[in-house]
């Protein structure tokens, strides 16, 4: 019996090593993304052929947990680029120390108001923003009139008709309380969160679970949620055809809403920086830029790219910058948020 | 063999993780973890007394009468106990939540978490209870019946007694099972019903509090152990007794009323929410449809349905092959040396956070960090405890007599393993491996390591529909979902044969 498991511990071994052979004509890079990274694979050939490399896509989990796994691995890296860090996540990042300085010649197109940090670390892929959804018709039937400041939405009536992410473990949820910060200061919003929650705000742990599950759209009883602002336009798009228009509207409350950029990076202790800068322009390339949008509901970042008709039904909020001092202090607000409202 | 594997992919990974966190004991101290524990705790006692409650009488009033479609509704017990958690919870949410097909609104309410623990458990606990209430010879009952003890009479003092081990074992499954429970409470629980196991993950996962997540992996380890234990202990001690084939009456009176009862219950909580997800898949906001079903099979799915089916296939395929071989070896080992140690070992993947493994693998195999060969390790270690608890009570109760016979008529050993001792356990080791295959086919334990968009399975491609908004993606998700129980289906009666000797 043991010669046999010992024969298949071979054959196992004998897989992975043939992997590891076929790799070796052909150099290898690696690149780790947010699960919700999606993109056309013929393009990815493309990149594979014109530059004689095979591209190892990995899935770290949600971007947060990648930043998790990308630390706790800096030591011996386990990817040479990294695309899916976001503004909220990049001071973390940077004084962990695990990406290598690369700016890509491409990234010169983008506008100011889109760069990630100093523009050295991380290149911006694209932007997206986080904003409050609202069911047009199942909001309709409580006869309220829609909110339009926070302070409301704090109060029993509203409160109760609303659900959004946890802080703690979900990007929109970091980037909304971030936005509450901005708008009534640490303790302001940390107050504002206390009595949101104390007047029937639900706080689900990850947008799966507020928009599938306590989402009216999808059967729950709340009628405002908090996604993205292109989410009225994928509601459209995913609805084969039947809706003519987007079922949800965009919620632009001050104060509710945030810029997410995400960029792409080199990881320090990559060893095919060359092939891994390459991968950095390709992501900002104008058929790469093109093609993501309807498929990761984000805006490329690089101007003039076409989108397609189905954005109409997207909105883009005006927003004051949100200023680094606050973005660095992210990991820490969110520490404050657990033990000052979810322990509480 | 199977004590080097645990070794490499369970107890290295986790000191790993240990040894890279430390340890802050302080958090124990906190209120909120606490509550925490108090929690999962509670609702782990909650779900095994209701589980020994419906679940312990039921078995009893199937043994004793001839219910129609009892082989059946113990075949298709096993479909809950091999549904991957996220389509529980699609089902469970559809039926109990707030516009649920029963207009019973619990979402937001631990009775929501109670429910899908029993989903998943009642199930175990009825085959668990009828293999044991089987055992009890019925002329003991009929003896007592004979001396003047009424139905109920006979039932608490002749057979309770004799099969309490084996529904005490059943309890403490449950037990065990809901305590460490990570996927429904992170779906259902919402932020109020977490256990221990959500709170390691969320400090693992996204807080990177490895010092305060190995406090509490400690203690889940010990509550978990504890457990275990008595399991074991209560294993030993039950099996008593061999099944006996016999014609039984019809219920009558109150007993039939009781039955019917009672399997109304059971199938309301393990197979509604399932019908619940099948319905979704064919079912959108503008009434019947097609679309989400066509979707799927379309040319330009991402993953297209093929990958995702061929995968799933091939991962399940490589990991009951090393499953049998490991799980197996591990049964004989632990039948041979009348080991309590190795048998409690058996049971340790299912008491480990899966996270604080995933961070193991990462920080000891980087170099392995995306292969297959970690990846069907880590499903190896979720199943080969299944092959191995199937096959022990199987190599337990073939009489030692029986291979001392076959020696002493001249056969080698080689012959008496052969004709003797395979054709005796095939039954149960069909069982296991139909058991583990849809366990695998169902889990999620890609979370273990790193994925590849080329390895997408049918439930990787039901949480990637699932993370994007629109009306297709859900629909397809319940269509994947109804795929994956078919599959279960299949194993089962393949495997099986459809016998569902499995408990």
């Amino acid at each position: 019996m043991s010669r046999r498991s010992t024969l298949l511990g071979l054959l196992a071994l004998g897989a992975v090593s043939t992997c590891t052979v076929s790799a070796q004509a052909v150099p290898t890079l690696t690149v780790i993304t947010h699960d919700s990274f999606a993109l056309d694979k013929k393009l990815i050939a493309g990149f594979e052929a014109a530059n004689h490399v095979h591209v190892q896509l990995l899935k770290g989990g949600d971007a947060g947990e990648l930043l998790n796994k990308l630390i706790l691995t800096r030591a011996a890296p386990i990817a040479d680029v990294v695309y899916g860090l976001d503004n909220s996540l990049l001071p973390r990042a940077q004084a962990a120390g695990i990406l290598s300085a690369y700016t890509s010649p491409a990234a010169a197109k983008i506008p100011a108001a889109y760069r990630l940090g100093d523009g050295t670390l991380l290149n911006t892929v694209d932007a997206g923003y986080v904003s409050l959804n609202v069911d047009r018709a199942a909001f309709q039937k409580t006869g309220l009139p829609l909110p339009t400041t926070l302070a409301q939405l704090a109060t029993p009536e509203y409160a109760k008709l609303l659900v959004v992410e946890s802080p703690a473990t979900s990007s929109p949820g970091a980037a909304f309380y971030l936005a509450t910060v901005q708008a009534l200061g640490q303790d302001g919003a940390l107050n504002w969160w206390r009595s949101a929650r104390t007047g029937g705000m639900k706080v689900t742990r990850g947008w799966e679970q507020a928009y599938n599950q306590e989402f009216t759209l999808y059967g729950g009883k709340f009628p405002i949620v908090l996604s993205y602002a292109s989410s009225p336009a994928a509601e459209v798009f995913y609805s084969a055809g039947k809706l003519k228009d987007a079922p949800t509207d965009n919620l632009f409350i001050p104060g509710t809403t945030f810029l997410q950029l995400e960029g792409v990076g080199i990881l320090k202790g990559s060893k095919q920086t060359a092939l891994a800068k390459k991968f950095v322009d390709f992501m900002l390339s104008a058929s790469v830029q093109k093609d993501f949008p309807d498929r990761m509901w984000v805006y490329p970042s690089v101007p003039g790219t076409p989108l397609s008709s189905v954005w109409k039904y997207a909105q883009q909020p005006k927003l004051p910058p949100m200023p680094d001092s606050l973005l660095n202090r992210s990991a820490a607000l969110t520490d404050l948020w657990v033990t000052q409202v979810l322990r509480k | 063999m199977p004590l080097l594997f645990i070794a490499a992919f369970l107890v290295l990974p986790l000191l790993r993780t240990l040894k890279e966190g430390g340890l802050s004991v302080g958090i124990l101290a906190q209120p909120y973890f606490e509550k925490r524990l108090a929690w999962t705790l509670e609702q782990a006692a909650l779900s095994a007394l209701l589980a020994l409650v419906i679940g312990g009488p039921l078995a009893y009033l199937l043994s004793r009468a001839r219910v129609p479609g009892t082989a059946l509704l113990l075949q298709l017990l096993l479909l809950p106990f091999v549904t991957p958690t996220l389509v529980a919870a699609l089902g469970l949410l559809s039926l109990f939540g707030p516009r649920g097909l029963l207009h019973l609104d619990l979402s937001g309410t631990p009775t929501l978490l109670i429910l899908g623990n029993l989903f998943f458990n009642l199930p175990l606990m009825i085959r668990l209870a009828y293999a044991g209430f089987l055992r009890v010879p019925p002329t003991l009952i009929g003896a007592a019946r004979t001396l003047g003890a009424s139905g109920w009479r006979s039932a608490l003092t002749v057979a309770l007694p004799l099969a309490w081990p084996g529904l005490a074992a059943g309890a403490v499954l449950v037990f065990l099972y809901s305590a460490l429970s990570f996927g429904l409470p992170l779906l259902l629980g919402g932020e109020q019903y977490g256990t221990l196991e959500v709170e390691i993950y969320t400090l693992t996962a996204y807080d990177l509090r490895l010092n305060e997540a190995s406090a509490l992996i400690l203690v889940q380890l010990f509550i978990t152990f504890v457990a275990t234990a008595v399991y074991v202990r209560l294993g030993a001690t039950g099996g008593a007794g061999v099944a006996t084939a016999r014609t039984l009456p019809r219920p009558r009176g109150a007993a039939a009323a009781l039955t019917y009862t009672l399997m109304g219950a059971v199938l309301l909580i393990c197979f509604a929410p399932l019908v619940a997800v099948a319905l979704g898949s064919v079912h959108g906001r503008s009434g019947v449809t097609a679309a989400f079903w066509t979707g799927l099979l379309s040319p330009d799915a991402d993953p297209p349905l093929a990958l995702m089916l061929g995968n799933t296939l091939r991962f399940a395929g490589l990991t009951l092959i090393c499953a049998v071989l490991l799980g197996g070896l591990h049964a004989f080992a632990i039948s041979l040396s009348r080991s309590k140690a190795l048998d409690l070992l058996s049971l340790l993947p299912l008491m480990v956070s899966p996270v604080s493994l995933a961070v193991g693998y990462l920080l000891l195999y980087p170099a392995l960090r995306a292969s297959l060969g970690l990846l069907i390790a880590a499903y190896t270690l979720l199943a080969s405890p299944l092959i191995t608890r199937s096959l022990l009570p199987a190599l337990r109760a073939i009489p030692e007599r029986l291979n001392e016979a076959a020696r002493t008529l001249g056969a080698s050993p080689g012959r008496v393993w052969r004709t003797v001792t395979v054709p005796l356990i095939v039954p149960a080791l069909r069982g296991g491996a139909a058991l583990a295959l849809s366990t695998v086919l169902g889990e999620f334990a890609a979370t273990l390591v790193l994925a590849r968009p080329e390895w997408a399975t049918l439930s990787t491609g039901m949480y990637a529909r699932l993370g994007r908004p629109g009306e297709q993606n859900l629909g397809e998700a319940c269509a994947l979902a109804t795929l994956l129980m078919l599959l279960s289906l299949l194993a089962f009666s393949v495997l099986d044969g459809g016998k569902g000797e499995v408990t």
